[in-house]
């Protein structure tokens, strides 16, 4: 019985984990937390042409 | 030469002004502290020319070093401080 | 509506878009922050009817003729993508060169409102502006604004006017329409009337009780700072001071309370878990997961105050002046000055780091530049240094600040190797940087941003870093047969068999141990993977002591468990360190190189230095250390050469190159 919560509890960690990450590679942040994602992050998207 | 717009008057474009101490040639060996009018800029890289340009650094305007500290020169062009090294202090001609 | 928010680098347009739309775009102090555009919606606080306005910040330029990148894409910006007002953010300081970009945005037939910033610093430096006078001679809205200020800023008014603006047409004072774009001396001579009549503004509009021609006291400082022979040393102490406070005092005074925290909580989490616990299950949630992520979370504090201090440099103004400083020695090697920029924002993650080498207009010094700052160890990799110098040399400062100096040796090495490959020794490149005003960094900024970085390290400790740990942890636990692996039988477990390959590799360089080897690799995954994945493949959850930073219970148990002499361990930081970074920063090296044989190049040339460099650590500190050599020393030396050898050939192939093309020239 304590098996099953403790299995649970561990999906739940790693589900959780595994969704935030998901999410944020939805939104384009190429490392994970780096907190000037929002906006053209200095994550590269596209790298800009250069004169 | 004078120029109008919008019925301002601009203020004379100088020419042929003498430096201080007419033995420096180049900014490298310019004195300190001492308003030059640029003779001309002669670097090999014309972009670098472009860009010093934008930045009001070309014949006619004024340029004053600020200080010197060993290969690097500190230099003041339109009201704004730049440090250049020595290549391009001795392209600026004064 | 949109409005763009352009002007010369370092006016304060990032800032003002932070304020306006409650982003947190990184600034600094020097030109060349700002890399990329970016867009946000303005704060409805600022904005006083109903209007949706989208800000976009852009680059500095200096004139619509662009000459590096980031003029390009604000010209390409404001050319093609239209946007209903333009925000000219002016450097109230400096009108003279700042007007000139202004007169060329007042052409665009896109009506333009000028926000005269950092007007605060104008009062102390006796500049007065008759703000009526240039708005009637520009023959547009002026508003005048302190972006750094929260209370009166002058944002609400500028939104005002932009949105009064919008759809009116701009009428340009100085009209260039006539010009022949094409025809070049056409264009300087129009410039050149363009740089007059600014002038004439000028005149007409400031009152100057200084100017600017004299010395101050901050070229004073400067001439201290950026001295000859001071500037430097100078710089190194600075470093040392940011590193030492945030490694070896502030930092682990804070760790200690919250390493014991975590402590308590495994303890705790144990007790419940009781013994009826399938001992696989128990392993994965307590060693795996809290033990891992836990000993990994216990070096937050060395990151919020090393981020907290890196924020500070960055505002005050000292940047550009360390690029006047490093200016001499990076010259010698091909690079220049502007280089240092880059791996000083390194210092606390290479990704900002490494896109900030897109202000270097030389493509082979960008190139060369991106590829050598993950050399300089990052916050990531401060976990990794804190917890070796712990567990084998007694919390010593010397190590950590001799991995910072081996950094700089493998940077200066590296950028006299490629300048030479490349073949382009002989070219010259000019040295110019602007040198902002000093002023007194924001401590609040500085808070948020470290704030942030620690929401960031929390968030990555929480996800990549507790999934690679439980993930190795099941790895260590079962073999191919899914079977649980019985004690003392590791070495059949999943783990074990794929990273023993790699670990003969690894023999000659002292730490040929599959543990290790597996760490190694994880480290590509987030370089705090090292310690967590040590932290779960021994088993040693307990290396964390209430009394000592990550430490030791008895400080020979966990060395023992891990096999290794002081000098294996050192070479086995020193490898983490000094090959290639994580994926994400492989990825910011791909965008900026933009060149597979140069990305190839680089990641070969970093695995190649972190080789050598641990192998001869290894090798030598072993024979200095005990007399005689250490495992594997033949294949490691012959590797060695074989490494080395490829790299002269290239060398010389490329003064060859150089040499021909010198005589061609000729």
């Amino acid at each position: 019985m304590e098996n099953l919560i403790v299995i649970v509890i561990l999906l739940v960690i790693i589900g959780c984990a595994i969704a935030k990450i998901a999410k944020e590679k939805r939104s384009g942040a190429k490392c994970i937390g780096c907190p000037h994602t929002k906006n053209g992050c200095h994550c590269p998207s596209k790298p800009t042409k250069k004169p | 030469m004078d120029q109008a717009f919008q019925g301002k008057r601009v203020i004379k474009y100088r020419q042929g002004r003498e430096n201080p101490v007419g033995k420096a040639t180049h900014l490298a060996s310019a004195q300190l502290n001492t308003p030059y009018w640029i003779t001309g800029v002669q670097t090999e890289d014309e972009d670098m020319q472009d860009f010093l340009f934008s930045l009001g650094c070309y014949e006619g305007q004024t340029v004053t070093i600020l200080s010197a500290l060993g290969e690097n020169f500190v230099i003041s062009v339109k009201d704004a401080r730049y440090s250049i090294d020595r290549d391009l202090a001795e392209a600026i001609l004064v | 509506m949109k409005i763009a928010l352009t002007g010369n680098p370092n006016s304060g347009k990032t800032t003002l878009f932070n304020a306006l739309t409650g982003q947190v775009e990184k600034i600094g102090n020097w030109s060349g922050v700002t890399i990329d555009k970016k867009e946000a919606p303005v704060r409805k606080k600022w904005v006083a009817g109903n209007e949706e306005i989208i800000a976009v910040d852009l680059p500095g330029a200096y004139s619509m003729s662009p000459f590096t990148a980031e003029e390009t894409i604000t010209r390409d910006f404001v050319q093609q993508e239209n946007p209903d007002v333009i925000v000219n953010i002016v450097d109230a300081t400096n009108l003279s060169r700042s007007l000139f970009f202004s007169t060329q945005l007042l052409e665009l037939g896109i009506p333009v409102v000028v926000a005269l910033n950092k007007c605060d610093l104008n009062r102390k430096k006796g500049i007065s502006i008759s703000v009526e006078a240039l708005s009637y001679n520009l023959g547009c809205p002026i508003i005048e604004t302190i972006a750094t200020s929260k209370g009166h800023n002058g944002l609400k008014g500028l939104l005002e006017f932009a949105i009064l603006s919008k759809g009116k047409s701009q009428k340009a004072p100085f009209d260039s329409s006539e010009v022949d774009i094409s025809n070049k001396e056409a264009v300087e001579a129009s410039d050149k009337k363009r740089y007059e009549w600014v002038q004439g503004i000028i005149a007409e509009v400031e009152r100057r009780k200084v100017t600017a021609n004299k010395q101050t006291k901050q070229d004073a400082v400067d001439r201290v700072v950026a001295h000859k022979w001071l500037g430097f040393p100078i710089f190194a102490l600075i470093m040392w001071t940011v590193f030492s406070i945030s490694q070896s005092s502030v930092g682990p005074f804070f760790a200690d309370t919250l390493v014991g925290w975590i402590d308590g909580f495994y303890a705790w989490v144990e007790g419940l878990l009781g013994g009826g616990i399938a001992p696989v299950l128990r392993v994965i949630l307590l060693d795996g997961i809290i033990g891992g992520v836990g000993a990994v979370v216990g070096f937050l504090p060395l990151i919020i105050v090393l981020f907290f201090l890196l924020s500070l440099l960055e505002d005050c103004g000292y940047m550009a002046r360390v690029a006047v400083v490093m200016d001499k020695f990076f010259k010698r090697v091909g690079l220049s000055g502007k280089s240092i920029i880059p791996m000083v924002i390194g210092t606390g993650c290479s990704i900002p780091g490494i896109m900030s080498t897109r202000t270097i207009k030389n493509v082979r010094q960008r190139r060369t530049t991106a590829m050598l700052t993950p050399f300089m160890p990052c916050g990531a990799k401060l976990p990794v240094i804190a917890l070796f110098a712990g567990v084998f040399f007694n919390e010593a400062a010397w190590v950590g600040t001799t991995m910072y100096f081996v950094g700089i040796f493998l940077i200066v090495t590296g950028a006299f190797i490629v300048v030479r490959i490349t073949g382009e020794r002989g070219s010259r490149a000019y040295f110019i940087m602007e040198l902002p005003e000093y002023r007194f960094p924001s401590i609040k900024r500085a808070a948020v941003e470290s704030f942030l970085q620690a929401k960031a390290f929390i968030l990555k400790a929480g996800t990549i870093i507790l999934l690679c740990n439980a993930t190795i942890q099941l790895m260590q636990t079962f073999d191919w047969n899914l079977n649980v692996v019985a004690d003392g039988a590791q070495s059949t477990s999943i783990l074990a068999s794929l990273a023993t390959p790699f670990a003969l590799l690894l023999v000659p360089l002292g730490f040929g141990a599959w543990q290790l080897a597996a760490a190694a690799i994880t480290g590509f995954i987030a370089k705090e993977n090292v310690v967590g994945t040590l932290a779960v493949v021994y088993g040693i959850t307990n290396f964390i002591n209430t009394d000592e930073l990550a430490l030791i219970s008895g400080g020979d148990s966990v060395a023992g468990i891990m096999g290794l002499t002081k000098v294996a361990a050192l070479s086995y930081l020193m490898f983490n360190l000094f090959t290639p970074p994580c994926f994400a920063a492989l990825g910011a090296m791909n965008a900026e190189l933009e060149n597979k044989k140069w990305l190839w190049g680089a990641i070969g040339f970093q695995f190649g230095m972190g080789y050598i460099v641990a192998f001869l650590t290894y090798q030598i500190g072993t024979l200095v250390t005990t007399g005689a050599l250490g495992a594997g020393f033949i294949p490691g030396m012959i590797a060695v050469l074989l490494i080395g050898g490829y790299i002269t050939y290239l060398m010389i192939k490329g003064e060859r190159l150089a040499y021909a093309k010198k005589k061609a020239l000729a």
